[in-house]
């Protein structure tokens, strides 16, 4: 599952925070729904099924939990259902926690998305050109850490086979592990110094330094990123003009369903459920054409 | 044309007693391949370095350096001079391929279009398509020093400095380094001033050689002078003695009157030229005597994961108490692993080990590490934690339970038998590697072990301190230690191990005396041997051909 | 001229973003401004950063100092909410002050979450950790003598962390700050809360003067 994952980093990134907006932001049932939708088509299509699977089994007692919490101590509304330890427990809390239910669900799949697309290279070319330097303390970060973990490995079982700190109980551990890391600092800092004789020799340090990147930008992200613009503006127009304003205290308000809150609803569907379309589509043309050879 | 002149160079570090660099004048053109040699610490790095006045270190400077009839430091553009440095990984700057090999145009300030041609053509020079898009990470030892390569010459130098680049290597991703310098040299004209300890594959490319000893250039010759002219200087002189390339140590040990020969195939001319094999084989020492078993795998299956391959596939060996044994063999066939089954370090899934014929897991609580076995890894800077080398030293003495009072005189004791006793105050990070090998072998050593394990303890030391580690083991096989070594280095093997195994996919093959195990062998051999083959198929050492030439060999 | 244009459109867009988000979510505005808040906080320690000629060597030590915390994090992974990250970042802000303290919090943050998954709660864990090296850096002094008063800043630090990450929380899910809830969450965070403080106490006692020692070293090493 490749197609979402090829568009430049540019046309992602804004995908991503806008339906992360809408979702986080909006709290219209319609759309957290639409949302939740969405995010969860995606991770299906990226992972693999047995993936997929193991997630609902995290991600439904999770949703249980929020949607059941909220109404024990939130006791607004106005429809009591029933009463625990003299306080009333009622119908708008429980619709309330399960419109936060379905809104962290939601967060929390387009954020296991945006992991498994926005890589730190993608991000890093999107913060290249805004914050030049900090974008290459990043990068050299990202590099040391693979490289610090096998060190740090390294002396961990360096030490073991001398007997140091071999047990298995906590403080051992614990104590192991701070040696270690103690270790690691010496031994990062002293590379680090010839990192930067490296980097000096390879003209570090001048003036007018510029940003390499590999992403192209292509006529098909130019298609997808007015689309997503498109899809985009409608509910946020329709969030400025209070088409998307909805209550659930005191008494939970009515979903509107006049053609200017169905064209929202519509839009946002079509937005939230996009990479997903990209990805079977991908999927059918990949078949399609092997099915040729 | 002149590239460089170097005139009246000295050069002292702040606060050293002496200077680091004296009176160098050198001269380098257009086009030359010079390899620069000499023990650590001769100013190898200190003379490189004052040539790329971006790395010149502080201190105080007289004399001159030029650059293509300029002062240096009217250089501006830090790409014209290319260098490398001898640790692959530290050199590195991101994390990706591709953008490690855009970093120097992007210092430039290169518009992306130009840097994404010159990537792409210095890629498909260096046959880098495969892992362009990889993390820099992922990569191979010789295929992060290949990129560091690549990476300097993608800003299209003039001269191209490297300060022992395979020092970290493997032979086999070192000589693949040396031939891409070779073809650089060769198809672009590029001028390269290399350092290196490990003489074998660079001697014969080199249109000069420059020995440096003490700060001073003591040789500046062609390589076929440099052998002649270093035996009348002194003829033990240290180089001489382990560095150079078999052909010219043979050469030089049998003082005969014809040109030096500098690669194996001349070697073997010479010594086809001027002698004869008047018995088969030379005369083989006893096999030691075969005693107790100190360690045994017995049918020994590993794998890291579950689903992975295994690494081991049934490795049984023998090690006898008192002998030096020694684990050959390729990347990645599972040397090192072996040794970690033995070390306790890894866990085999079938199969098992005895250490002094007890099962391994027997030791419970670390006592297998006190007064029984100890490894030395592969990087000793994995040993030390402490700010001081005596405080390594102490914090075993303390988990070994001796009383404080007994400290300073116990780490005397070691430090004198492994001559380190200068270094004991120093931080472990401030010394150099073949001083650091010495020191992790002091801590390691101070468990009392009766057996060692060390893996790969000739990597990234030079030739004095190899023949230094080879005199440490032998006087402690004498006390009566079990020695098992990993290793790349034949040479090594051939000159230290009491038997030699071979390993291969996982299983450790045959397991013989040095002689006979190199002379069945005819790739995976000594350079020595392969000179001599054809005369003693046994002769292993460059001393043993020289020995043989003057007892047996009849001289033509 | 360039550089005042592109401040003049910093100082315009900013606004504007805050105010537009303010004007289209009326129900989480609070949450809006909290995130925007904690993401702008942020701006002008980086920007300052990037006009400011920084030494090569310099900019290596914040990388590796941020790669180290974030190693902390991995390294610890298997005990929840026991990490050595803010012990490390103090730590580091003690030694090289406070923007390098700064950067190397943020940074990991940011980095660290390319592992543990990135979110919105990344900005203010940006932001808090970015904030505990600041203000540590600024009290470097008396931080470095007294060992008492770096066992108090750990252990409020933890605290505090814990606090505003809840403040988030709640924001996010009634849209205006619930005092109910957030006394609710305070209680159920409360382990972890302890957590951070205790080990954040931990690290710092035990760590403070081995590590200070290593990068003094470094420091006169490599002239930083």
């Amino acid at each position: 599952m490749k197609a979402f994952a090829n568009m430049h980093p540019a046309v992602s990134m804004l995908y991503f925070l806008s339906v992360l907006l809408v979702c986080m932001f909006i709290p219209h049932p319609v759309l957290q729904a639409e949302a939740l939708l969405g995010g969860a088509l995606f991770c299906a299509a990226l992972q693999k099924r047995g993936a997929a699977l193991r997630d609902l089994g995290f991600y439904l007692p999770l949703f249980l939990m929020v949607a059941v919490v909220n109404p024990l101590f939130s006791h607004n509304g106005v429809t009591p259902l029933f009463f625990l330890n003299e306080n009333p427990v009622t119908l708008e809390a429980l619709l309330y926690g399960v419109s936060l239910a379905v809104m962290v669900i939601g967060v929390l799949l387009w954020c296991k998305a945006y992991n498994e697309i926005m890589t730190s290279d993608k991000f890093l070319y999107l913060f290249g050109k805004l914050i030049p330097k900090l974008s290459l303390v990043l990068s050299m970060a990202l590099r040391f850490i693979p490289t610090y973990l096998r060190q740090s490995r390294r002396v961990s079982r360096a030490q073991k086979a001398m007997g140091l700190y071999a047990g298995k109980s906590i403080t051992d551990r614990v104590k192991n592990r701070m040696r270690v890391l103690a270790a690691m600092i010496s031994w990062s800092l002293e590379n680090a110094m010839e990192t930067s004789a490296s980097m000096k020799a390879r003209g570090y340090g001048k003036k007018g330094r510029t940003n390499f990147s590999l992403f192209r930008f292509r006529a098909s992200d130019g298609v997808l990123l007015a689309i997503c613009i498109c899809l985009l503006a409608v509910p946020l127009i329709g969030a400025a003009v209070g088409i998307t304003d909805f209550m659930y205290y005191p008494r939970v308000g009515v979903i509107q369903t006049t053609p200017a809150a169905i064209a929202v609803y519509a839009a946002f569907g079509t937005l939230s459920v996009l990479p997903f379309i990209l990805e079977v589509k991908e999927a059918i043309v990949w078949n399609y054409s092997v099915s040729k050879i | 044309m002149e590239l460089f002149r170097v005139e009246n160079l000295s050069f002292r570090y702040p606060k050293a007693e002496r200077d680091a660099l004296q009176e160098i004048n050198l001269s380098v053109q257009n086009g030359e391949f010079i390899v620069l040699c000499g023990a650590s610490g001769c100013g190898k790095t200190t003379l490189l370095r004052l040539l790329k006045k971006e790395l010149a270190p502080v201190g105080e400077k007289t004399g001159r350096i030029l650059y293509a009839g300029a002062p240096q430091e009217a250089l501006t553009n830090a790409g014209e001079i290319g260098f490398v440095q001898q640790n692959p990984e530290s050199q590195i700057v991101t994390d990706k391929v591709w953008h490690e090999l855009a970093f120097g145009l992007e210092n430039m300030g290169l518009p992306t279009e130009t840097i994404r041609r010159r990537v792409g053509e210095m890629a498909s020079f260096f046959g880098m398509q495969g892992w362009f898009r990889q993390k820099t990470d992922a990569l191979s030892g010789g295929q992060k020093q290949l990129l560091n390569l690549a990476s300097v010459m993608v800003m299209q130098p003039k001269l191209l400095i490297l300060d022992e680049p395979t020092g970290q290597l493997d032979p086999i991703a070192a000589a693949d380094f040396i031939a891409t310098l070779q073809k650089i040299n060769r198809e672009l004209g590029l001028t390269i001033l290399l350092a290196e300890h490990r003489l074998e594959e660079v001697f014969p490319i080199a249109d000069r050689v420059l020995v440096l000893e003490n700060g001073r250039i003591l040789l500046d010759d062609e390589p076929r002078k440099i052998g002649l002219r270093l035996s009348k200087l002194h003829c033990d002189h240290p180089i001489m003695l382990h560095a150079l390339p078999g052909a010219v140590r043979i050469w030089q040990g049998l003082h005969i009157d014809d040109t030096c020969p500098l690669t194996v195939r001349e070697g073997r001319e010479f010594l086809e030229r001027h002698f004869e094999n008047r018995a088969e084989t030379l005369p083989e020492p006893e096999v030691p005597r075969i005693g107790e078993t100190a360690v045994e795998l017995k049918n020994v299956w590993f794998r890291y994961e579950k689903d992975a391959p295994d690494v081991l596939r049934g490795v049984s060996a023998k090690v006898y108490r008192g002998e030096i044994f020694c684990m050959l063999g390729g990347n990645g066939v599972g040397k090192t692993t072996a040794l970690n089954v033995l070390a306790g370090l890894d866990k085999p899934y079938r199969g098992k080990v005895l250490v002094g014929g007890k099962p391994i897991k027997d030791y419970k609580g670390g006592t297998l590490y006190r007064r029984g076995l100890a490894l030395l890894p592969q990087n000793p800077e994995t040993v030390f934690v402490k700010d001081t080398v005596r405080a390594d030293l102490a914090e075993i003495l303390e988990v070994m339970e001796i009383p404080r009072s007994e400290h300073a005189a116990q780490i005397e004791k070691i430090a004198e038998k492994l001559g380190i006793v200068h270094l004991l105050d120093r931080h472990p990070f401030d010394i150099s590697g073949g001083e650091q090998q010495k020191s992790a072998l002091a801590k390691v050593l101070l468990s009392e072990p009766k057996i060692l394990l060390l893996d790969e303890p000739t990597k990234g030391i030079d030739a004095f301190a190899k023949s230094n580690l080879r005199e440490i083991l032998r006087k402690l096989k004498r006390d009566g230690m079990t020695i098992v070594l990993v290793t790349h280095d034949v040479e090594f093997a051939a000159e230290t191990a009491d038997r030699c195994a071979f390993v291969f996919d996982g299983e450790i093959l045959s397991a013989d005396p040095p002689q006979k195990f190199f002379a069945e062998n005819s790739f995976y051999t000594t350079a020595a041997n392969r000179m001599a083959r054809g005369l003693w198929k046994n002769a292993v050492t460059c001393e043993q051909v020289i020995e043989g030439c003057r007892t047996t060999g009849g001289q033509l | 001229m360039k550089k005042w244009i592109s401040y003049g459109i910093l100082c315009l867009l900013i606004p504007t973003v805050v105010l537009c988000g303010m004007f289209l979510f009326p129900a989480k505005q609070y949450a809006w401004i909290s995130l925007c808040v904690a993401l702008l906080s942020c701006l002008p320690v980086f920007l300052r950063f990037e006009r400011k000629s920084v030494s090569t060597k310099r900019l290596i030590l914040i990388a590796s100092m941020t790669a180290l915390s974030v190693l902390g994090r991995i390294l610890f992974t298997p005990i929840p909410g026991f990490k050595p990250v803010t012990a490390m970042v103090v730590i580091t802000a003690l030694y090289f002050g406070g923007e390098v303290g700064f950067l190397t919090g943020s940074l990991c943050a940011l980095i660290s979450n390319f592992w543990f998954g990135q979110g919105p709660w990344t900005p203010f864990q940006m932001f808090s950790w970015g904030l505990l090296g600041l203000l540590a850096g600024l009290l470097a002094d008396p931080l470095k003598r007294s060992k008492i008063l770096l066992a108090v800043y750990g252990a409020v630090s933890g605290v505090l962390y814990s606090a505003l990450m809840d403040v988030w929380t709640v924001l996010l899910a009634d849209g205006y700050f619930n005092l109910s809830r957030y006394a609710a969450t305070l209680v159920s965070s409360l382990p972890f809360t302890a957590i951070y403080a205790v080990s954040n106490l931990i690290f710092l006692l035990l760590f403070s003067k081995p590590i200070g020692k290593i990068l003094e070293r470094i420091q006169t090493k490599y002239g930083l």
